[in-house]
């Protein structure tokens, strides 16, 4: 390390002069991350395979068996919803300019609320995907209020997860409709008293994101993005489900779902930590066939408004003294209004 | 996570789902029938993103090695460099990350200037491929029967729905046909009918009887519950064994139906073994 000076005033000389040590040390250093991967991911396949043979047939007791099934099942069965709504809410960050919203919404903010709460009912927003939008949406000069009511509900209420829900609950369309009016109340509650009683020094309104490049390139990158975000926080989802059902024994189950307010607020506190995305949360609830219909809506309307990995996003994006008051008043209100609204409907 | 992991997480994700259901019928364990081509349409959208990421990664890598490759062989001219230069060049570019040279901009820019790093939570994605490729996980079965015991009841059809069982020798019913023309048929069709039912066996706690079972899906097989009748007559076979049950109904000895979970009782005749089906849940 001694040429270093030498380097920075006659860079191209750098390579002639490097003759050290032979072989140079950093030739494993190269091949490590870089040109090992492949070869580390071809050896998992040909171990797949082999595996297939070698290994399933052993792999036989039944409780690993069911836990696998179960697992499996809902991975599988949440895969093309979520691949389709992110596809979809890829496409409208990439192609629908922020300023089509500005022009959009009215300009009174307490009805400018409402009507971005309804927004979400027809744009499908991966909820990874609704932060950085209603940041956006802030930048280009939408009303606070008005952004955080859109991005509560469109994660919530898009069609697609209107859809998921549907085909999770066959045969109870009032779980959809309890669903999609529990979660437009939050929204909308929480945008106005925002505008009621919110102060502007506790959001930090992020600057205007640079849009550059191709929009086809911006769709598949924001459509890989959300797709790895949200794929993980769906197989944690899915982990979670299947070890309850196979784990955890039935009596402790239907004990807890047999107290109310107690079934409500576990899977309230279940939708925070497991951070499912919403095209694929109503098939982790249908699972928990143990608890009430009541219980069920609370964790299909927290969870898309608030989780662990939502709160992480949160807080980066529009800073802590956001997060601190902005998650709490939502949790409450989702927990509140999802119980009611069970109790009307279900 | 790099770009090229994140490629090959998809592709892979992409590959297992492609072949559970394009090229098998094992998504038949897991989901229901109709969602084969979803299915297939999200593999194939993912095996794509993961193709395409892969393509890129590999360019970027490329270049990255060609640049100082060809910067060398302008310098240096045709020396004795051209053995292990190669390497020696990207690495440097990637190690050295304060060197203002050329390697720097590829090795570097790479890693860290476009904001590729993906989600580390990402890496979960390829358990579910372990999971089917090395427990290759089968349908739902006495595990699972014997676990859920809250069975739901059968979707109500109205009574009407029940038409009478004509011909002779046995019908082929399914289960949920059966407990449901057992238990709200006033016409009580059944009595004195041969049928003839498919199910897996599960054991059951009561002496002199175990249940022939059937899984159903409300949603996909994490909601699954058990359609069971309780079979007397004949020796339980080994749990997990899949068979058919000829045999005849054994109507209720109470009137009202008691609390808790009653599974209808056959009274069977005969019992052959059978392959699994390649639909296991009644749908």
């Amino acid at each position: 390390m001694g040429t270093m000076s030498h380097l920075h005033t006659d860079p191209p000389r750098a390579w002639t002069d490097e003759d050290g040590p032979v072989p140079p040390d950093s030739w494993g250093r190269d091949l490590s991350p870089g040109r090992a991967l492949p070869w580390g991911f071809m050896l998992v396949i040909v171990l797949l395979v082999v595996g297939r043979f070698a290994l399933a047939p052993h792999l036989t007791s039944a409780a690993l068996r069911t836990w696998a099934t179960i697992f499996v099942a809902i991975c599988v069965q949440a895969l093309p919803f979520l691949v389709f709504g992110v596809a979809l809410s890829a496409a409208i960050t990439a192609f629908v300019p922020a300023s089509f919203w500005t022009r959009a919404l009215p300009g009174r903010p307490s009805v400018a609320v409402p009507v971005a709460g309804m927004a979400g009912a027809v744009l499908p927003g991966c909820e990874c995907a609704s932060v950085p939008v209603a940041s956006g949406l802030m930048a280009r000069g939408v009303t606070p209020a008005a952004a955080l009511a859109f991005l509560l509900a469109s994660p919530a209420i898009n069609p697609i997860v209107l859809v998921a829900t549907a085909v999770a609950f066959p045969g109870q369309p009032l779980m959809v409709a309890a669903r999609f009016g529990a979660s437009l109340t939050v929204a909308v509650l929480v945008g106005w008293l925002w505008l009621r009683f919110g102060r502007s020094e506790w959001l930090r309104i992020p600057s205007r994101p640079h849009d550059g490049g191709s929009k086809l390139v911006a769709f598949g990158e924001a459509m890989r993005h959300d797709l790895l975000h949200a794929g993980g926080f769906l197989i944690v989802g899915g982990l979670a489900a299947a070890t309850l059902n196979v784990l955890v024994p039935r009596e402790w189950l239907t004990a807890v779902a047999a107290i109310p307010w107690l079934a409500v607020l576990v899977m309230a506190l279940l939708a925070v930590l497991l951070s499912i995305c919403s095209e694929a949360d109503a098939f982790v609830a249908a699972s928990m066939t143990a608890f009430s219909p009541t219980a069920k809506l609370a964790f299909l309307v927290v969870g898309p408004m608030v989780d662990l990995k939502l709160i992480a996003l949160q807080a980066g994006t529009f800073g802590r003294a956001f997060a601190v008051r902005f998650v709490p008043l939502t949790f409450a209100l989702a927990v509140l209004v999802s119980a009611l609204c069970g109790w009307l409907l279900l | 996570m790099n770009r090229l992991s994140q490629s090959l997480v998809l592709a892979l994700l992409g590959g297992a789902v492609l072949r559970i259901s394009a090229f098998s019928t094992t998504y038949l364990n897991y989901v229901k029938p109709g969602f084969r081509p979803f299915l297939i349409g999200a593999g194939a959208v993912l095996l794509i993103l993961g193709a395409t990421g892969l393509v890129q990664a590999w360019r970027m890598k490329e270049g990255q090695r060609d640049g100082p490759v060809h910067d060398h062989r302008n310098e240096d001219g045709a020396g004795d460099g051209s053995m292990h230069v190669p390497g020696a060049g990207a690495g440097d570019g990637a190690g050295h990350a304060h060197r203002q040279g050329h390697g720097h901009e590829h090795g570097h820019g790479h890693e860290h200037g476009h904001g590729h790093e993906g989600p580390r939570v990402a890496w979960l994605m390829c358990l579910p491929v372990f999971v089917i490729f090395l427990i290759a996980p089968p349908a739902l079965g006495s595990f699972a029967a014997a676990r859920s015991d809250d069975t739901p009841r059968p979707r109500s059809q109205a009574l009407s729905a029940f038409t009478p069982l004509t011909g002779d020798g046995p019908v082929d019913m399914k289960i949920g046909e059966f407990i449901g023309r057992a238990w709200d048929d006033e016409k009580r069709s059944l009595t004195g009918r041969q049928v003839r039912l498919t199910g897996f066996a599960v054991p059951s706690r009561k002496q002199g009887q175990w249940y022939l079972t059937r899984m159903q899906l409300a949603c996909c097989a994490a909601d699954a519950f058990p359609l069971k009748v309780a079979v007397k007559g004949v020796p339980a076979p080994a749990a997990d064994t899949w068979v058919e049950v000829t045999g005849t109904w054994i109507p209720p000895k109470f009137e009202k139906m008691p609390n808790g979970v009653v599974h209808p009782e056959l009274s069977a005749t005969g019992l052959v073994k059978i392959d699994a089906p390649a639909e296991p849940y009644e749908d």
